[in-house]
């Protein structure tokens, strides 16, 4: 983290803004979750929560154990601490996707949009290794980067007032999976059949900031088995 | 336990909020005026992160299955109990059986209700408060049953009425600058701080302003939210967004609310106005 680079903002009476002027890179997202990290273990009770997000960061602190001056002290102390980005092995996610057109509402349209046939989206969708930028908008939603370039396009105008739990959708260089019935206005390009936030697990979501996520293609029928365990469905991994 | 025999057009179990589950995307919900909220506890010497019930703008009818206390604060809706008027602000006792009724807000947009122990439904990630795909549900529904603990002697500790408490009915909104403020032209400035802005539709969600003003700052990549976020869309409306916002948006954050401006805009109805002050 360049020291120029960084701005501490008084966002309200409990929270503070970090915002970074890098590019967006993984590079930066790693960064931050290490920062995160530190300051989590400094601030201990002073700390509500931190949010992490693809440029910036979100303090949040309880007023009546730390004031913001102090606070943003300590933050850009922590910032210039030279801390290691942690280098823990990365895990890479294998998340079933069926791309049949009754699933991948958009895909009719996105193939007429950027002049490419639905198996070549379907193919470059699934080659691609994404990272998980950040997570926000519902419980469990996923940010994650980058769609191959072919693949750019941006939100649909009119939002779609109920997009099925489990569907994947694409809006500029992003993927992001819907992890309930939400109105939305991506581009939908398939479904999963799994189980994206479990509100009574340990961790209710299985990814995080960091990880990464591979779309493996499968069969309606492969859908359809699936779903039918979804409850019992262990989300595979590999170690990276 | 308390039965609804009437749901409200919007009620709901709410509490302090659920705390650090943001970065997994989920809201800080709890009570919209949280003065108000806090209040109910207080009267009845709960704990101030206790669970109550959120009433907008038409309340519910409700069946005591048990004797407690409870308290109504925040918007007046002329509650009664078995028909007869009862005071806001102070603690009140029920016996078994007896019938609570509330009606049409005629002084704000949400009430509260407080219970002697507090509500005992079901905490998810922390806390009682609903949200859709979170708690099992997301507003109360006739024939529910809600839980509380008995009352027993050593919980009578009680605060007297506060007869001097009214909500805050003021129209001055107070804002700090957002991180995207200084993007805006000192024209859209101006008109920001020189509008009575009207109230339209509005949820727990968020607030719409009806009045658009010029925005010639384009989307940002998407960042943190908080309630209180006012949002400036493509379409040049504002959106002040409360409680059960997402956690982090597009938009351009032009300005955000003092936490007291909060609970005085959750008692603001449609086709009210406010005026944005700079503080």
């Amino acid at each position: 983290m360049k020291k120029n680079n960084i701005f501490f903002k008084v966002f309200n009476e409990e929270s503070i803004l970090i915002q970074w002027n890098d590019k967006v890179s993984i590079k930066l997202i790693d960064s931050i979750i290490s920062y995160k990290n530190l300051i989590e273990k400094e601030l201990k009770e002073a700390l509500i929560e931190c949010v992490q997000s693809i440029n910036s960061m979100m303090v949040i602190y309880n007023p009546n154990k730390i004031n913001s001056k102090d606070l943003i002290n300590i933050l850009k102390k922590l910032s210039t601490s030279g801390f290691i980005v942690t280098k823990t092995k990365k895990k890479i996610w294998s998340i079933p996707v069926c791309y049949d057109i009754s699933f991948g509402i958009d895909l009719k349209d996105l193939s007429t949009l950027n002049n490419i046939s639905i198996d070549e989206i379907i193919s470059l969708h699934s080659s691609t290794t994404y990272n998980v930028l950040s997570m926000g908008f519902l419980p469990g939603f996923l940010y994650l980067g980058m769609n191959h370039k072919k693949l750019y396009c941006e939100r649909k105008d009119k939002p779609e007032l109920n997009i099925k739990s489990g569907s994947i959708g694409i809006a500029r260089d992003q993927s992001g999976i819907y992890p309930q019935d939400s109105p939305g206005g991506w581009r939908i390009i398939g479904r999963s059949p799994i189980s994206f936030f479990n509100v009574d697990d340990k961790s209710p979501c299985f990814a995080e900031p960091g990880d990464k996520i591979k779309f493996q293609s499968i069969s309606l029928s492969d859908f359809n088995k699936i779903e039918k365990n979804r409850s019992s469905y262990d989300i595979k991994y590999k170690l990276l | 336990m308390i039965k609804v025999l009437k749901e409200g057009l919007f009620t709901t179990i709410q509490d302090i909020g659920r705390f650090g589950y943001k970065n997994i995307g989920v809201p800080v919900s709890g009570s919209m005026d949280q003065t108000s909220a806090k209040l109910a506890n207080l009267l009845l010497g709960n704990d101030e992160s206790s669970a109550v019930l959120e009433m907008t703008l038409v309340g519910p009818t409700l069946e005591f299955m048990n004797d407690t206390y409870i308290s109504i604060t925040g918007a007046d809706m002329n509650p009664s109990l078995n028909k007869q008027k009862v005071l806001q602000n102070k603690p009140l006792f029920v016996n078994k059986g007896d019938i609570l009724y509330l009606s049409h807000s005629s002084n704000g947009m949400r009430s509260y209700l407080g219970i002697k122990g507090g509500f005992n439904s079901e905490k998810k990630l922390g806390s009682k408060s609903f949200y859709r795909g979170i708690t099992k549900r997301e507003k109360l529904i006739k024939n529910d049953k809600i839980k509380f603990s008995k009352v027993t002697s050593s919980t009578m500790k009680m605060n007297k009425s506060i007869n001097d408490f009214k909500i805050n009915r003021k129209n001055k909104i107070n804002v700090f600058k957002g991180p995207e403020f200084d993007l805006l032209d000192s024209n859209s400035k101006d008109i920001i701080f020189n509008t009575d802005f009207t109230i339209g539709i509005n949820n727990r969600m968020g607030y719409n302003l009806v009045e658009p003003i010029e925005n010639s700052i384009s989307s940002i990549i998407s960042s943190p939210v908080m309630p209180g976020t006012v949002q400036l869309t493509p379409s040049g409306r504002l959106i002040i967004l409360c409680r059960d916002c997402q956690t982090s948006g597009g938009y351009p954050r032009v300005l955000q609310l003092d936490k007291s401006s909060m609970d005085s805009l959750s008692q603001k109805t449609i086709g009210e106005t406010i005026k944005l002050k700079l503080v």
